[in-house]
């Protein structure tokens, strides 16, 4: 019953090949180095779900984010687990990425024909930085709210530009409820499409260009 | 591999990443199905013993109205919220509180003292004094509240 209905459906949508060239590929004899990258990954899925949850009952103002994280962690079943997991991953996410990045560096990973897989790789760091960033500020609590004081006013810093980048980054002079909202903003809707559809270019290269062998002494 | 064995290594692998991803998967989906339908089963509130004043202000044989506030837990926000109950006694001694929630919808019954009825406005239904169905839609006699005197003062278990 089973195969004939993946059969029938085989027949539709060729979702055997898809499922081989992702599953089946050949790949050179690897170490557990080479698990970074499906360790990241899983991480960005358990980020996705936990964020979609989380936003069920979290509320991006100055009067309801502190309060309404309080009530997901105290008073939500599981509410603890799910934002323990969001906190947590996102912990594990930077540090994951960051061990990625080295493993490519270190074993020449990022040579042609992967330059581009590289590319996107370095863009997609930048993005969980940001995540990281934005994420910060959310719970709307001392650490939170002063740990963005401290960072807009870095980001504020170079000549010329920096008070622009600053005041763009605050929605204005102070932090206010305009940055909650934007970082939020940022946080479940501009990051995330950036990340997915780059996660998209770089799995769909990494499966295209194979991944690269451990290289030997005098390569 | 013995003869008997007709599970390849590479089946088994398959399967045991299955499992594992299955369980992972259970890992989030109990969770998380715990986690939305949750609040919907907590109690906007517990129900308490509320004070209304003097049992001297209720007048006997006519329904008295007395308003009070009361702290409500809706999520993370506490609200005060007015309820109105309507006192009724005949002999200063027993009283019955009536809620002025019409049983049928859920809108507000006014005592009519002309009629010597209880009216509400949305579909025309009548109750009498002591919370009766008299005419209209309404299923049941309006909901009372328990009540308790002490010291004087009368209580009524709400929330």
């Amino acid at each position: 019953m089973g195969t004939k209905l993946g059969s029938w459906l085989d027949e539709r949508l060729g979702w055997r090949q898809v499922w081989d060239a992702i599953f089946l590929r050949k790949i050179p004899k690897v170490n557990w180095f080479y698990t970074l990258g499906s360790a990241s990954l899983f991480v960005t899925v358990n980020q996705l779900i936990t964020g979609i949850l989380l936003t069920i009952y979290y509320v991006p103002t100055p009067d309801h984010a502190y309060d309404s994280v309080m009530f997901i962690t105290t008073q939500v079943p599981a509410g603890w687990l799910i934002r323990g997991l969001h906190h947590w991953g996102a912990s594990a996410m930077v540090i994951l990425v960051i061990l990625h990045m080295l493993r490519v560096i270190l074993y020449g990973g990022y040579k042609y024909p992967r330059e581009v897989t590289w590319f996107t790789g370095v863009i997609l760091l930048i993005v969980v930085i940001g995540f990281g960033f934005s994420g910060y500020l959310l719970p709307w609590d001392q650490k939170a709210y002063w740990a963005t004081t401290v960072g807009t006013r870095i980001a504020g810093t170079p000549p010329i530009i920096g008070d622009w980048i600053l005041r763009i980054m605050r929605g204005g002079e102070e932090l206010s409820a305009v940055t909650l909202a934007r970082f939020f903003g940022g946080h479940v809707w501009i990051l995330p499409s950036i990340l997915l559809l780059l996660i998209g270019i770089h799995l769909y290269l990494v499966i295209r260009n194979g991944i690269s062998a451990v290289p030997k002494r005098g390569e | 591999m013995s003869e008997d064995e007709n599970v390849s290594r590479r089946s088994f692998l398959g399967i045991l990443t299955g499992a594992i991803g299955g369980l992972i998967s259970l890992g989030f989906a109990i969770p998380g199905v715990a986690y939305i339908i949750g609040p919907a089963f907590i109690s906007a509130s517990n129900k308490e013993w509320i004070s209304l004043g003097s049992t001297a202000k209720v007048e006997p044989g006519t329904p008295t109205l007395f308003k009070v506030k009361v702290q409500r837990q809706s999520g993370w926000i506490v609200d005060e919220e007015e309820i109105s109950a309507y006192v009724l006694t005949d002999d200063g001694r027993n009283f019955i509180a009536m809620s002025n929630v019409c049983t049928h919808l859920g809108c507000h019954v006014r005592w009519i003292s002309e009629n010597g009825q209880f009216f509400c406005p949305c579909h025309n239904a009548v109750f009498d004094k002591q919370g009766n169905v008299v005419s209209g839609p309404p299923p049941t006699p309006l909901n009372r509240y328990e009540t308790k005197i002490d010291n004087d003062q009368l209580f009524i278990l709400g929330g």
